[in-house]
């Protein structure tokens, strides 16, 4: 009798299957993937680095800054709120599962930190982009402008890997030293964070609510991010560690749970293009949405620079929002590198950029105009097929791995 | 237990502890332990993968209290 009286209740249970243990990281790609694709019947997909961009213009407007006068409110902003709620919504999800504390790193990890930051902030602003709405959504969304920032990514990844392990073996002392941990629950101690972050849960719902009234398309966009943030930190949602990992411990797991998205997302993508679905636009500008003019070299070299920002930080946009909401302080200041050098590289360094870079605009960029809807669909479907036998292939045989 | 390295990885996150953990087991002769202290959450999943892959054995995970994780690792 003893023993049954042990066994949690069914609530509790229900609970544990959340937040006693992390999830696949599949069960996240997927889950973000359907999300990914009602934002986009709803208004347009994701994006991340847009949003931090105008956390960044509101800062300079709050400075004084003239030139960042006519910034929009980040409290109307469609992705800068989703970005913000997204860092809630993973606050939400280390809260309860006891996992919140801050997490300060040793100095020379708050440096990098920063400077990856500021890399990923160049990176977008020129790329047209971040991991997010330059892969995770573009890829789906059929730009052949994202495959190629795609593949600037993915060697900025491989350079930024050589470095940390370089830094590791030369300069050992930057990723050592003081660190301090503040808040955290333990297992005894903690239930205060999972009151918490019911109470944070409930709030973020109410405010949900009351916007609907104005604005329901915010609403929807803010409900997306609490449950976007919670998903991204409950499986660990990250796409530099499916570049990264199989480079590094060979793992393939991160990869497969982004590939998981990118196919549910392509799917859906697919279609919301092809019948037009939505409402107030032509069918051409629902193809054309998050079909970005950044081919070719613009792409690749902005793929390259985020690549090498987001390893160095060791979170890309989405990945440093929700590691913000867990409290590790090298990711707050990557997303304040981020914040502070997107305007200024957005208005001040990529202008100058741009015009020296080989671009064409007779590429219109949508893979359908020249290979239809099923071309673009297979080919996508392919590289996906592709980088995961890859991957899985560089797992058994530990080809490409560093260890 | 005889623990032949303590690799402190407080503070540290992805992919730091993880990198830092690989390159140390590898100075490891095989049987001797390895004591990791971490408080990156990502470890509690990746650690296991990776112990599962290259044939570790994860002898013990702790907490070791202010958000602290212990974790023993023998080489296989």
């Amino acid at each position: 009798m003893a023993e049954q009286n042990k066994k949690p209740g069914i609530l509790r249970e229900l609970f544990n299957t959340f937040f006693a243990k992390h999830w696949p990281v599949w069960v996240g790609g997927i889950t973000l993937g359907f999300l990914n694709i009602l934002l986009f019947a709803v208004k347009s997909p994701w994006g991340a680095s847009g949003g931090i961009n105008n956390w960044g213009e509101n800062v300079f407007k709050l400075l004084g800054v003239s030139a960042f006068e006519n910034a929009s409110p980040t409290g109307t902003n469609l992705y800068a709120m989703l970005c913000l709620i997204l860092i809630v919504g993973s606050f939400v999800g280390a809260l309860l599962s006891k996992e919140f504390a801050l997490r300060i790193p040793p100095k020379g990890e708050i440096v990098k930190g920063f400077i990856g930051g500021g890399l990923m902030a160049i990176g977008a602003t020129l790329g047209l982009g971040c991991t997010i709405g330059s892969f995770f959504s573009g890829v789906p969304a059929l730009s052949g402008g994202a495959i190629i920032f795609t593949i600037g990514l993915f060697v900025g990844t491989i350079v930024a890997l050589k470095y940390l392990l370089w830094e590791m073996e030369k300069f050992p002392k930057v990723s050592s030293g003081k660190s301090f941990t503040f808040l955290a629950a333990s297992e005894k101690n903690g239930k205060w964070q999972v009151w918490l972050g019911w109470m944070v849960f409930a709030s973020v719902l109410v405010l949900a609510y009351r916007v609907a009234g104005t604005n329901g398309v915010l609403a929807w966009f803010i409900i997306s991010g609490l449950l976007m943030g919670l998903i991204c930190q409950r499986s660990r949602f990250c796409i530099v560690k499916a570049f990264r990992d199989p480079f590094m411990t060979g793992e393939s797991d991160g990869s497969v749970g982004v590939m998981a998205g990118l196919v549910i997302t392509l799917i859906g993508f697919t279609a919301i293009k092809y019948f037009g679905v939505g409402v107030g636009e032509t069918i051409r500008a629902r193809e054309m949405s998050w079909v970005f003019e950044q081919f070719w070299l613009r792409g690749l070299l902005g793929g390259f620079i985020f690549g090498i920002g987001m390893t160095v930080a060791g979170g890309c946009a989405v990945g440093t929002l929700w590691r913000v909401g867990e409290g590790q302080v090298k990711l707050w200041m990557s997303a304040l590198g981020f914040l502070l050098i997107s305007p200024i590289s957005k208005k001040y360094i990529v202008p100058g950029i741009v015009d020296l870079l080989p671009h064409t605009m007779k590429f219109k960029n949508y893979l359908p105009d020249y290979i239809g809807y099923a071309g673009a669909f297979m080919l996508v479907l392919a590289i996906i097929l592709i980088w995961y036998v890859f991957v899985k292939w560089n797992e058994r045989t530990g080809r490409f791995s560093a260890f | 237990m005889d623990v032949k390295i303590t690799l402190d990885c407080k503070g540290l996150s992805c992919p730091m502890p993880m990198m830092k953990l690989a390159k140390a087991m590898k100075e490891l002769s095989s049987g001797e332990v390895l004591e990791m202290l971490g408080t990156d959450p990502g470890t509690k999943s990746d650690l296991p993968k990776w112990c599962e892959k290259t044939g570790n054995e994860m002898l013990e995970e702790s907490d070791a209290g202010g958000g602290v994780f212990r974790y023993l690792i023998k080489k296989a």
